[in-house]
């Protein structure tokens, strides 16, 4: 299970943060903070701040595509948008880190598979407001492809609710992504309890 | 890694194409090339930054990556410039090695000693005059505050701001080891003969 930040650590006043504290009561996820709008200092503060919680928690924090701040934070991960510095220059550059993709398409999913990456993240797979950017949903057809062609784990992302999640897995996907369900923190806990209900571990 | 002396070294900016600037600067005589692209995302920085390393390689001129150590890290650049909001001169020295060029822009005594005891290389001080570059808030220090900042943090200083032929002179003359441009070569007509009048300036 993969829980990703939106951007909204500013507009939400500390989202992030108060998402980090309630994953420490969580079951442990993969927390991809992805904040576009914080220069690097911040980042690299925030990113002091949440790591030990995480790791506390047993979850794993990767953050957005700046692997440098992932190793000088103790951030265990690093996930890299479709159009970040080249996978294969990260994976050598940032050995050790747990590193993942976006990806929209075949060709980025075999790509990033064959750079030594550790997941992909693939979607839109259902309608979302959030990844409206990255076109169309691409639907379970579609999952089901990539991840019958790709050797390393995939997690279905975009418009992912716990009753969908199931069909996801049953394509192949290793687990599943989603942001919008978590943009309530308070009740981060519960919600992904709700998504482990239906996600057989 | 010690920095040449007299050195000037060329930012790329926001609408030029940053590999042509870096060659044509390169061949005006830039010792020293900075990408620094804000808005870019990390493919493009990367593959920018691979080609002007090579064209800065044929010259033995240096290239530096600004804020995004990630992307200096991944092509093996010579270093980074980092500013007051971007990861900490320390982390970045840990991340890079000590033989890294790890600069630090700076405008006053107090961000000038933090960035020694950091473990930077050098520091960029300005900016010395009014400029247009970047969005700045603050008046520009002046040519005296060179001078005073280098003796504090005992670092190079490699000057910005409103540097152009006329004043690059005073600010060599005024304790500067090196100077920054970034508007006084990416607009002008001939970017090439722009450098190689600066370096001449320099080196009087």
């Amino acid at each position: 299970m993969i829980v990703s930040s939106g951007g909204e650590h500013l507009a939400h006043r500390g989202l992030a943060l108060k998402q980090a504290q309630a994953l420490a009561r969580s079951a442990p996820v993969l927390f991809q903070l992805r904040e576009k709008g914080l220069d690097a200092a911040s980042i690299w503060q925030l990113s002091l701040q949440i790591a030990p919680i995480l790791k506390e928690a047993g979850s794993i924090l990767a953050l957005n595509e700046r692997f440098d701040l992932a190793l000088a934070t103790g951030a265990g991960g690093v996930h890299l948008p479709e159009s970040s510095c080249p996978a294969d220059a990260v994976r050598k550059a940032a050995r050790g880190l747990l590193a993942g993709q976006s990806v929209h398409s075949e060709t980025a999913a075999l790509q990033a598979s064959s750079a030594g990456l550790d997941y992909l993240l693939f979607g839109p797979v259902f309608h979302t407001p959030s990844k409206e950017p990255f076109g169309p949903p691409q639907g379970l057809e579609r999952l089901r492809e990539i991840c019958a062609k790709v050797r390393i784990p995939v997690f279905a992302v975009g418009g992912v609710t716990p009753e969908k999640a199931l069909a996801c897995l049953e394509c192949g996907a290793w687990g599943v992504a989603a942001l919008t369900p978590f943009l309530d923190a308070e009740a981060m806990p519960e919600t992904i309890n709700r998504f482990f209900a239906f996600i057989p571990s | 890694m010690n920095l040449p002396r007299r050195l000037l070294c060329v930012i790329t900016d926001d609408s030029t194409d940053p590999v042509e600037l870096a060659r044509l600067a390169l061949e005006g005589g830039a010792g020293m090339v900075q990408l620094r692209r804000k808005k870019a995302t990390g493919r493009e920085l990367f593959q920018w930054a691979v080609r002007i390393q090579a064209l800065c390689r044929e010259q033995d001129a240096l290239f530096i990556v600004n804020d995004r150590v990630d992307i200096a890290l991944a092509m093996h650049a010579d270093g980074v410039h980092l500013g007051q909001q971007d990861m900490p001169a320390s982390a970045a020295r840990s991340l890079c090695g000590p033989d890294a060029i790890i600069g630090v822009s700076v405008s006053c005594t107090d961000e000038a000693l933090k960035a020694a005891a950091e473990g930077a290389s050098y520091i960029g001080v300005g900016h010395i005059f009014p400029t247009f570059s970047k969005d700045k808030p603050t008046p520009p220090i002046g040519t005296a505050a060179i001078r005073t900042i280098r003796n504090a943090a005992q670092l190079p200083v490699i000057a910005i701001g409103g540097i152009d032929h006329d004043n690059a002179a005073e600010v060599i003359r005024a304790g500067a080891s090196g100077i920054a441009v970034i508007s006084a070569i990416s607009e002008s007509d001939d970017p090439a003969a722009a450098t190689r009048e600066l370096v001449k300036r320099i080196r009087q």
